[in-house]
Protein backbone atom coordinates (compact mmCIF):
# COMPACT_ATOMS: atom_id res chain seq x y z
CA UNK A 1 0.00 0.00 0.00
CA UNK A 2 1.08 3.27 -0.98
CA UNK A 3 0.16 6.96 -1.20
CA UNK A 4 1.98 9.54 -3.45
CA UNK A 5 0.93 13.17 -3.51
CA UNK A 6 1.68 15.40 -6.31
CA UNK A 7 0.94 19.22 -7.06
CA UNK A 8 -0.47 20.07 -10.43
CA UNK A 9 -1.09 24.03 -11.10
CA UNK A 10 -4.93 23.57 -10.26
CA UNK A 11 -5.37 20.70 -8.07
CA UNK A 12 -3.49 18.01 -6.20
CA UNK A 13 -3.20 14.38 -7.07
CA UNK A 14 -3.62 12.07 -4.29
CA UNK A 15 -2.51 7.78 -5.71
CA UNK A 16 -3.54 5.33 -4.10
CA UNK A 17 -1.48 1.90 -4.91
CA UNK A 18 -2.32 -1.60 -3.32
CA UNK A 19 -5.38 -2.66 -1.12
CA UNK A 20 -7.57 0.16 0.05
CA UNK A 21 -8.56 -1.46 3.13
CA UNK A 22 -8.86 -0.98 6.71
CA UNK A 23 -4.88 -0.58 7.54
CA UNK A 24 -4.74 1.65 4.30
CA UNK A 25 -7.75 3.76 4.29
CA UNK A 26 -6.35 5.93 7.44
CA UNK A 27 -3.23 6.56 5.55
CA UNK A 28 -5.21 7.50 2.28
CA UNK A 29 -7.17 10.20 4.67
CA UNK A 30 -4.23 11.24 6.52
CA UNK A 31 -2.56 12.61 3.28
CA UNK A 32 -5.91 13.88 2.05
CA UNK A 33 -6.59 15.88 4.72
CA UNK A 34 -3.09 17.22 5.55
CA UNK A 35 -3.20 18.06 1.79
CA UNK A 36 -6.18 20.32 2.10
CA UNK A 37 -4.57 21.60 5.35
CA UNK A 38 -1.80 22.88 3.11
CA UNK A 39 -4.45 25.09 1.12
CA UNK A 40 -5.62 22.72 -1.60
CA UNK A 41 -9.05 22.80 -2.39
CA UNK A 42 -8.73 20.70 -5.49
CA UNK A 43 -7.58 17.01 -4.90
CA UNK A 44 -8.07 14.36 -7.46
CA UNK A 45 -7.68 10.69 -6.01
CA UNK A 46 -6.56 8.84 -8.93
CA UNK A 47 -7.06 5.42 -8.29
CA UNK A 48 -6.06 3.98 -11.39
CA UNK A 49 -3.42 1.35 -9.51
CA UNK A 50 -5.60 0.55 -6.29
CA UNK A 51 -6.10 -3.21 -6.72
CA UNK A 52 -9.21 -3.19 -4.30
CA UNK A 53 -11.46 -1.15 -1.79
CA UNK A 54 -13.41 -2.51 0.54
CA UNK A 55 -15.89 -0.67 2.82
CA UNK A 56 -13.33 1.20 4.77
CA UNK A 57 -11.93 2.67 1.56
CA UNK A 58 -15.08 3.66 0.73
CA UNK A 59 -15.61 5.46 3.99
CA UNK A 60 -12.22 7.24 3.90
CA UNK A 61 -13.51 8.97 0.32
CA UNK A 62 -16.84 9.81 1.72
CA UNK A 63 -15.06 11.77 4.40
CA UNK A 64 -12.25 13.44 2.89
CA UNK A 65 -14.79 14.72 0.21
CA UNK A 66 -16.82 16.02 3.18
CA UNK A 67 -13.62 17.70 4.35
CA UNK A 68 -12.48 19.16 0.87
CA UNK A 69 -16.31 20.93 0.67
CA UNK A 70 -15.97 21.92 4.02
CA UNK A 71 -12.80 23.27 3.30
CA UNK A 72 -14.85 24.69 0.14
CA UNK A 73 -13.34 22.72 -2.44
CA UNK A 74 -14.08 19.46 -4.12
CA UNK A 75 -12.81 15.76 -4.28
CA UNK A 76 -13.04 13.91 -7.42
CA UNK A 77 -11.62 10.21 -8.31
CA UNK A 78 -9.94 9.39 -11.70
CA UNK A 79 -8.86 6.14 -12.77
CA UNK A 80 -11.41 4.05 -11.12
CA UNK A 81 -11.19 0.33 -11.60
CA UNK A 82 -13.90 -2.09 -11.95
CA UNK A 83 -14.02 -3.58 -8.75
CA UNK A 84 -14.30 0.19 -6.79
CA UNK A 85 -16.65 1.34 -9.39
CA UNK A 86 -18.93 -1.91 -8.32
CA UNK A 87 -18.58 -1.07 -4.81
CA UNK A 88 -19.34 2.62 -5.55
CA UNK A 89 -22.41 1.85 -7.79
CA UNK A 90 -23.67 -0.76 -5.12
CA UNK A 91 -24.07 1.62 -2.56
CA UNK A 92 -25.35 4.05 -4.38
CA UNK A 93 -22.29 6.43 -4.16
CA UNK A 94 -21.34 6.83 -7.90
CA UNK A 95 -24.22 9.81 -7.68
CA UNK A 96 -22.04 11.59 -5.47
CA UNK A 97 -18.62 10.73 -6.54
CA UNK A 98 -18.68 10.75 -9.94
CA UNK A 99 -15.58 8.79 -11.71
CA UNK A 100 -13.57 10.47 -14.43
CA UNK A 101 -11.31 9.11 -17.19
CA UNK A 102 -8.02 10.53 -15.99
CA UNK A 103 -6.67 13.08 -13.36
CA UNK A 104 -6.43 15.76 -15.81
CA UNK A 105 -10.00 16.01 -17.08
CA UNK A 106 -11.40 15.93 -13.27
CA UNK A 107 -11.85 19.63 -12.68
CA UNK A 108 -12.25 20.54 -16.59
CA UNK A 109 -15.77 21.25 -15.61
CA UNK A 110 -14.97 22.93 -12.23
CA UNK B 1 2.57 -22.87 40.65
CA UNK B 2 4.10 -23.81 37.35
CA UNK B 3 2.58 -26.70 35.32
CA UNK B 4 4.98 -28.99 34.23
CA UNK B 5 4.38 -28.88 30.47
CA UNK B 6 7.02 -26.17 29.18
CA UNK B 7 5.51 -22.83 28.95
CA UNK B 8 6.26 -21.32 25.47
CA UNK B 9 7.47 -18.32 24.31
CA UNK B 10 8.15 -16.76 20.78
CA UNK B 11 11.13 -14.60 19.54
CA UNK B 12 10.48 -12.17 17.01
CA UNK B 13 13.77 -10.67 16.35
CA UNK B 14 15.37 -9.71 13.03
CA UNK B 15 18.60 -9.39 13.89
CA UNK B 16 20.17 -13.26 14.11
CA UNK B 17 22.76 -12.63 17.34
CA UNK B 18 19.92 -10.78 19.25
CA UNK B 19 17.44 -13.37 18.73
CA UNK B 20 19.70 -15.91 19.21
CA UNK B 21 20.44 -13.95 22.96
CA UNK B 22 16.77 -13.81 23.55
CA UNK B 23 16.05 -17.54 23.04
CA UNK B 24 18.81 -18.81 25.16
CA UNK B 25 17.61 -16.66 27.61
CA UNK B 26 13.97 -17.85 28.31
CA UNK B 27 15.17 -21.01 27.44
CA UNK B 28 17.34 -20.52 30.49
CA UNK B 29 14.10 -20.15 32.43
CA UNK B 30 12.44 -23.31 31.59
CA UNK B 31 10.63 -21.63 28.03
CA UNK B 32 10.34 -23.46 25.02
CA UNK B 33 11.13 -20.93 22.42
CA UNK B 34 10.90 -20.61 19.01
CA UNK B 35 11.74 -17.73 17.21
CA UNK B 36 10.85 -15.44 14.20
CA UNK B 37 13.16 -13.37 12.05
CA UNK B 38 10.06 -11.87 10.62
CA UNK B 39 6.58 -10.20 11.42
CA UNK B 40 4.46 -12.48 8.97
CA UNK B 41 6.45 -15.98 9.90
CA UNK B 42 5.47 -14.69 14.12
CA UNK B 43 1.56 -14.46 12.81
CA UNK B 44 2.18 -17.96 11.49
CA UNK B 45 3.96 -19.49 14.30
CA UNK B 46 2.08 -18.06 16.64
CA UNK B 47 -1.53 -19.49 15.47
CA UNK B 48 0.37 -23.16 15.50
CA UNK B 49 2.39 -22.96 18.75
CA UNK B 50 -0.21 -20.38 20.85
CA UNK B 51 2.83 -18.58 23.27
CA UNK B 52 2.07 -17.94 26.54
CA UNK B 53 5.09 -15.31 26.38
CA UNK B 54 6.25 -12.81 22.90
CA UNK B 55 9.45 -10.53 23.15
CA UNK B 56 8.65 -8.38 19.81
CA UNK B 57 11.04 -6.40 18.17
CA UNK B 58 9.58 -3.15 17.23
CA UNK B 59 11.88 -2.41 14.30
CA UNK B 60 11.02 -5.45 12.37
CA UNK B 61 11.70 -5.25 8.13
CA UNK B 62 8.39 -5.37 6.24
CA UNK B 63 5.35 -5.71 9.11
CA UNK B 64 6.06 -3.44 12.09
CA UNK B 65 6.20 -4.30 15.62
CA UNK B 66 3.29 -2.92 16.28
CA UNK B 67 1.21 -4.08 13.70
CA UNK B 68 2.28 -7.44 14.53
CA UNK B 69 1.18 -6.80 18.04
CA UNK B 70 -1.93 -5.83 16.81
CA UNK B 71 -3.02 -9.13 14.87
CA UNK B 72 -1.43 -11.25 17.56
CA UNK B 73 -3.84 -9.54 19.81
CA UNK B 74 -6.98 -10.71 17.79
CA UNK B 75 -6.56 -14.15 18.70
CA UNK B 76 -3.53 -14.50 21.26
CA UNK B 77 -3.85 -13.24 25.04
CA UNK B 78 0.12 -14.11 25.13
CA UNK B 79 2.41 -11.81 27.16
CA UNK B 80 4.00 -9.20 25.00
CA UNK B 81 7.18 -7.40 25.42
CA UNK B 82 7.79 -5.33 22.83
CA UNK B 83 12.06 -4.22 22.44
CA UNK B 84 13.08 -1.30 20.86
CA UNK B 85 16.39 0.35 20.48
CA UNK B 86 14.08 3.56 20.83
CA UNK B 87 13.36 4.42 24.47
CA UNK B 88 10.85 8.16 23.53
CA UNK B 89 7.58 7.99 25.63
CA UNK B 90 5.37 7.76 22.07
CA UNK B 91 6.78 4.77 21.62
CA UNK B 92 6.39 2.74 24.55
CA UNK B 93 3.07 4.20 24.57
CA UNK B 94 2.34 3.65 21.07
CA UNK B 95 3.17 -0.29 22.03
CA UNK B 96 1.08 -0.58 25.27
CA UNK B 97 -1.88 0.82 23.22
CA UNK B 98 -1.27 -2.05 20.53
CA UNK B 99 -1.97 -4.36 23.27
CA UNK B 100 1.75 -5.00 24.08
CA UNK B 101 1.99 -5.65 28.75
CA UNK B 102 5.80 -4.46 28.99
CA UNK B 103 8.13 -2.34 26.83
CA UNK B 104 12.43 -2.62 26.78
CA UNK B 105 14.68 -0.46 25.47
CA UNK B 106 18.08 -1.87 23.82
CA UNK B 107 21.05 -2.56 24.79
CA UNK B 108 18.89 -4.55 27.60
CA UNK B 109 20.32 -7.26 30.10
CA UNK B 110 19.61 -10.60 30.34
CA UNK B 111 19.04 -10.15 33.76
CA UNK B 112 16.72 -7.39 32.92
CA UNK B 113 14.34 -9.74 30.45
CA UNK B 114 14.34 -12.22 32.59
CA UNK B 115 13.00 -10.25 35.77
CA UNK B 116 10.53 -8.59 33.62
CA UNK B 117 8.98 -12.14 32.28
CA UNK B 118 9.15 -13.16 36.37
CA UNK B 119 6.85 -10.43 36.97
CA UNK B 120 4.55 -10.42 34.05
CA UNK B 121 3.96 -14.16 35.40
CA UNK B 122 3.61 -13.62 39.08
CA UNK B 123 0.28 -11.45 38.24
CA UNK B 124 -1.55 -14.10 36.28
CA UNK B 125 -4.49 -12.85 33.85
CA UNK B 126 -7.43 -12.41 35.41
CA UNK B 127 -9.82 -15.24 34.85
CA UNK B 128 -11.79 -12.45 32.28
CA UNK B 129 -8.91 -11.82 30.97
CA UNK B 130 -8.05 -15.03 30.34
CA UNK B 131 -10.87 -16.15 28.34
CA UNK B 132 -9.98 -12.89 25.80
CA UNK B 133 -12.27 -10.04 25.79
CA UNK B 134 -12.51 -10.68 21.84
CA UNK B 135 -13.85 -14.23 22.91
CA UNK B 136 -16.40 -12.85 25.65
CA UNK B 137 -17.53 -10.09 22.32
CA UNK B 138 -17.84 -13.16 20.02
CA UNK B 139 -20.50 -14.66 22.20
CA UNK B 140 -21.81 -11.58 23.14
CA UNK B 141 -22.03 -11.27 19.18
CA UNK B 142 -23.43 -14.95 18.74
CA UNK B 143 -26.38 -14.46 21.50
CA UNK B 144 -27.50 -10.86 19.74
CA UNK B 145 -28.09 -13.31 16.35
CA UNK B 146 -31.12 -15.31 16.29
CA UNK B 147 -31.64 -18.55 18.16
CA UNK B 148 -33.80 -20.27 15.55
CA UNK B 149 -35.87 -19.36 12.31
CA UNK B 150 -38.88 -17.69 12.91
CA UNK B 151 -42.03 -20.26 12.58
CA UNK B 152 -43.71 -19.54 9.88
CA UNK B 153 -46.25 -22.08 7.83
CA UNK B 154 -44.91 -22.51 4.63
CA UNK B 155 -41.40 -20.75 4.75
CA UNK B 156 -38.25 -21.72 5.59
CA UNK B 157 -36.18 -19.52 6.62
CA UNK B 158 -32.09 -19.88 7.24
CA UNK B 159 -28.79 -17.67 7.91
CA UNK B 160 -25.18 -18.43 8.07
CA UNK B 161 -22.74 -15.97 9.64
CA UNK B 162 -18.90 -16.21 9.08
CA UNK B 163 -16.61 -13.34 10.98
CA UNK B 164 -13.14 -12.94 8.94
CA UNK B 165 -12.34 -12.84 12.73
CA UNK B 166 -14.00 -13.71 15.75
CA UNK B 167 -16.16 -10.87 15.82
CA UNK B 168 -17.51 -8.71 12.51
CA UNK B 169 -19.46 -6.22 11.23
CA UNK B 170 -22.15 -8.14 9.80
CA UNK B 171 -25.41 -9.45 11.38
CA UNK B 172 -28.74 -10.52 10.39
CA UNK B 173 -31.93 -10.60 12.60
CA UNK B 174 -35.58 -11.72 11.95
CA UNK B 175 -38.62 -11.86 13.91
CA UNK B 176 -42.72 -12.11 13.17
CA UNK B 177 -44.46 -9.49 14.52
CA UNK B 178 -48.26 -8.75 13.81
CA UNK B 179 -48.10 -11.77 11.56
CA UNK B 180 -45.34 -10.03 9.59
CA UNK B 181 -42.09 -11.42 9.19
CA UNK B 182 -39.27 -8.69 9.89
CA UNK B 183 -35.74 -9.57 8.17
CA UNK B 184 -32.78 -7.28 8.26
CA UNK B 185 -29.09 -7.76 7.01
CA UNK B 186 -26.57 -4.94 7.80
CA UNK B 187 -23.00 -4.82 7.36
CA UNK B 188 -20.93 -1.84 9.60
CA UNK B 189 -17.65 -0.78 7.85
CA UNK B 190 -14.41 -2.38 8.53
CA UNK B 191 -14.48 -5.57 10.66
CA UNK B 192 -13.40 -6.88 14.32
CA UNK B 193 -14.56 -5.50 17.46
CA UNK B 194 -15.27 -2.20 16.44
CA UNK B 195 -17.45 -2.77 13.64
CA UNK B 196 -19.13 -5.39 15.62
CA UNK B 197 -19.92 -2.68 18.20
CA UNK B 198 -21.38 -0.80 15.41
CA UNK B 199 -23.44 -3.64 14.20
CA UNK B 200 -25.07 -4.10 17.52
CA UNK B 201 -26.41 -0.60 17.43
CA UNK B 202 -27.81 -0.96 13.63
CA UNK B 203 -29.49 -4.24 15.49
CA UNK B 204 -31.27 -2.39 17.81
CA UNK B 205 -32.23 0.36 16.42
CA UNK B 206 -33.88 -1.57 13.53
CA UNK B 207 -35.01 -3.80 15.81
CA UNK B 208 -37.03 -0.86 17.94
CA UNK B 209 -39.00 0.40 15.17
CA UNK B 210 -40.65 -2.97 14.28
CA UNK B 211 -44.21 -2.12 15.62
CA UNK B 212 -43.92 1.34 13.67
CA UNK B 213 -46.46 1.24 10.31
CA UNK B 214 -45.20 1.51 7.35
CA UNK B 215 -41.46 0.20 6.23
CA UNK B 216 -40.89 3.62 4.98
CA UNK B 217 -41.08 5.79 8.03
CA UNK B 218 -39.56 3.01 10.03
CA UNK B 219 -36.61 2.72 8.38
CA UNK B 220 -36.37 6.42 8.31
CA UNK B 221 -36.55 6.54 11.89
CA UNK B 222 -34.17 3.85 12.72
CA UNK B 223 -31.83 5.39 10.25
CA UNK B 224 -31.91 9.14 12.10
CA UNK B 225 -31.62 7.70 15.25
CA UNK B 226 -28.13 6.11 14.33
CA UNK B 227 -26.73 8.97 11.84
CA UNK B 228 -24.93 11.08 14.30
CA UNK B 229 -23.21 8.28 16.20
CA UNK B 230 -22.30 6.47 13.22
CA UNK B 231 -20.83 10.14 12.11
CA UNK B 232 -18.83 10.68 14.62
CA UNK B 233 -17.22 7.40 15.22
CA UNK B 234 -16.07 7.68 11.34
CA UNK B 235 -18.39 4.43 10.44
CA UNK B 236 -21.35 3.35 8.39
CA UNK B 237 -23.34 0.68 7.77
CA UNK B 238 -25.28 -0.95 4.60
CA UNK B 239 -28.33 -2.33 5.23
CA UNK B 240 -31.57 -4.42 3.66
CA UNK B 241 -34.44 -4.74 5.78
CA UNK B 242 -37.34 -6.50 4.20
CA UNK B 243 -41.07 -6.76 5.93
CA UNK B 244 -43.13 -9.64 4.58
CA UNK B 245 -46.84 -10.50 4.42
CA UNK B 246 -46.55 -14.14 4.65
CA UNK B 247 -50.12 -15.44 3.38
CA UNK B 248 -49.48 -13.21 0.14
CA UNK B 249 -45.35 -13.61 -0.34
CA UNK B 250 -45.76 -9.67 -1.08
CA UNK B 251 -43.04 -7.55 0.48
CA UNK B 252 -41.90 -4.37 1.04
CA UNK B 253 -37.85 -3.30 1.46
CA UNK B 254 -35.44 -0.60 2.19
CA UNK B 255 -31.90 -1.29 0.25
CA UNK B 256 -29.69 1.15 1.76
CA UNK B 257 -26.11 0.98 -0.25
CA UNK B 258 -26.04 -2.94 0.29
CA UNK B 259 -27.57 -3.93 -3.37
CA UNK B 260 -26.74 -7.93 -3.18
CA UNK B 261 -29.89 -9.37 -2.82
CA UNK B 262 -32.43 -10.78 -4.95
CA UNK B 263 -35.51 -13.11 -5.55
CA UNK B 264 -34.70 -16.12 -7.33
CA UNK B 265 -37.51 -18.11 -9.29
CA UNK B 266 -37.84 -21.72 -8.79
CA UNK B 267 -36.81 -22.74 -11.90
CA UNK B 268 -35.56 -20.70 -14.62
CA UNK B 269 -35.19 -17.15 -15.33
CA UNK B 270 -33.30 -14.54 -13.75
CA UNK B 271 -32.87 -13.53 -10.64
CA UNK B 272 -34.55 -10.20 -9.46
CA UNK B 273 -32.54 -8.02 -7.75
CA UNK B 274 -34.18 -5.94 -4.99
CA UNK B 275 -33.47 -2.24 -6.50
CA UNK B 276 -31.13 0.41 -4.18
CA UNK B 277 -33.02 2.60 -2.24
CA UNK B 278 -29.95 4.97 -1.54
CA UNK B 279 -26.58 5.05 0.01
CA UNK B 280 -25.64 3.19 3.07
CA UNK B 281 -26.79 4.37 6.86
CA UNK B 282 -24.57 7.12 8.35
CA UNK B 283 -22.09 8.00 4.72
CA UNK B 284 -24.04 10.61 3.21
CA UNK B 285 -25.44 12.69 5.61
CA UNK B 286 -29.09 12.75 6.04
CA UNK B 287 -30.69 10.87 3.78
CA UNK B 288 -34.56 9.86 3.13
CA UNK B 289 -35.05 6.18 2.03
CA UNK B 290 -38.25 5.18 0.48
CA UNK B 291 -39.44 1.30 1.10
CA UNK B 292 -40.04 -0.55 -2.13
CA UNK B 293 -42.50 -3.51 -3.33
CA UNK B 294 -41.67 -7.08 -4.36
CA UNK B 295 -43.32 -10.31 -4.56
CA UNK B 296 -41.97 -13.88 -3.31
CA UNK B 297 -44.36 -16.47 -5.14
CA UNK B 298 -44.16 -20.28 -4.33
CA UNK B 299 -41.44 -21.86 -4.88
CA UNK B 300 -39.08 -18.86 -4.81
CA UNK B 301 -36.28 -17.71 -2.46
CA UNK B 302 -35.13 -14.51 -1.11
CA UNK B 303 -31.83 -14.68 -0.91
CA UNK B 304 -29.47 -11.53 0.82
CA UNK B 305 -25.99 -12.24 1.26
CA UNK B 306 -23.05 -9.55 2.63
CA UNK B 307 -20.29 -8.00 0.44
CA UNK B 308 -17.40 -10.83 1.73
CA UNK B 309 -19.11 -13.17 -1.31
CA UNK B 310 -19.61 -10.46 -3.86
CA UNK B 311 -15.71 -10.12 -3.08
CA UNK B 312 -14.81 -13.81 -3.17
CA UNK B 313 -17.19 -14.17 -6.76
CA UNK B 314 -15.50 -10.92 -8.05
CA UNK B 315 -18.47 -9.41 -9.42
CA UNK B 316 -22.58 -8.44 -9.13
CA UNK B 317 -23.70 -10.68 -11.81
CA UNK B 318 -21.59 -14.22 -11.50
CA UNK B 319 -23.11 -13.36 -7.55
CA UNK B 320 -26.40 -13.68 -8.66
CA UNK B 321 -25.42 -16.43 -10.78
CA UNK B 322 -24.06 -18.37 -7.83
CA UNK B 323 -27.21 -17.60 -5.60
CA UNK B 324 -29.60 -18.98 -8.53
CA UNK B 325 -27.24 -22.13 -8.78
CA UNK B 326 -27.11 -22.87 -4.94
CA UNK B 327 -30.51 -22.16 -4.16
CA UNK B 328 -31.92 -24.17 -7.13
CA UNK B 329 -29.12 -26.94 -5.79
CA UNK B 330 -32.21 -28.91 -4.12
CA UNK B 331 -31.06 -28.58 -0.83
CA UNK B 332 -32.93 -27.13 2.36
CA UNK B 333 -32.78 -23.27 3.07
CA UNK B 334 -30.07 -24.12 5.57
CA UNK B 335 -28.37 -25.74 3.25
CA UNK B 336 -28.13 -22.97 0.51
CA UNK B 337 -27.03 -20.03 3.70
CA UNK B 338 -24.20 -22.38 4.33
CA UNK B 339 -23.35 -23.31 0.47
CA UNK B 340 -23.35 -18.95 -0.18
CA UNK B 341 -21.11 -18.29 2.84
CA UNK B 342 -18.54 -21.11 1.85
CA UNK B 343 -17.87 -19.39 -1.59
CA UNK B 344 -15.85 -17.44 0.25
CA UNK B 345 -13.59 -19.79 1.59
CA UNK B 346 -10.71 -19.46 -1.68
CA UNK B 347 -10.44 -16.23 -0.60
CA UNK B 348 -8.17 -16.11 2.38
CA UNK B 349 -8.28 -12.19 3.22
CA UNK B 350 -12.39 -12.72 2.95
CA UNK B 351 -14.50 -10.03 4.84
CA UNK B 352 -17.06 -11.00 7.11
CA UNK B 353 -19.67 -12.93 5.39
CA UNK B 354 -23.16 -13.80 5.66
CA UNK B 355 -26.03 -15.45 4.17
CA UNK B 356 -29.61 -15.33 4.65
CA UNK B 357 -32.26 -17.52 2.39
CA UNK B 358 -35.94 -17.30 3.01
CA UNK B 359 -38.11 -19.87 0.84
CA UNK B 360 -41.17 -20.05 0.07
CA UNK B 361 -42.44 -23.67 -0.29
CA UNK B 362 -44.33 -24.39 -3.73
CA UNK B 363 -47.84 -24.54 -3.03
CA UNK B 364 -49.28 -27.94 -2.27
Amino acid sequence: MQIDVERHDTYSEVSSQGRLNMVAAPKLKEAISSEIGTGAKRIVVNLGKTEFMDSSGLGALISCLKLARQAGGDLRIANVPQQVLMVLQLTSMDRVLTPYPDAASAFDRA
Amino acid sequence: METLSARTALVVEDDDDIRDLLVRTLERDGFAVSGAPSGVAAIELARTIHPELVTLDVNLPGMSGLEVCRRLREHSSAYVIMISARSAEDDRLAGLDAGADDYLSKPFSPRELRARVAALFRRPRSPIQEKSELERAMEVQRGLLPETPPSLPGYEVAACFRPSRLVGGDLYDWNVESGQLHLTLADAMGKGMGAAMIAAAVRSAFRSVTAMPGLTMAFNHAAQSLTSSLESSGSYATVCTIRMNPASGRFSYVDAGHGIAAVVPADAGAPRRLEPCGPPVGLWGENQWESQREDLLPGESLVLVSDGVLDAVGDLDGTMAAMAEIVRAGGSAQEAADALAALTEGDPGHDDVTAVVVRRLPAS
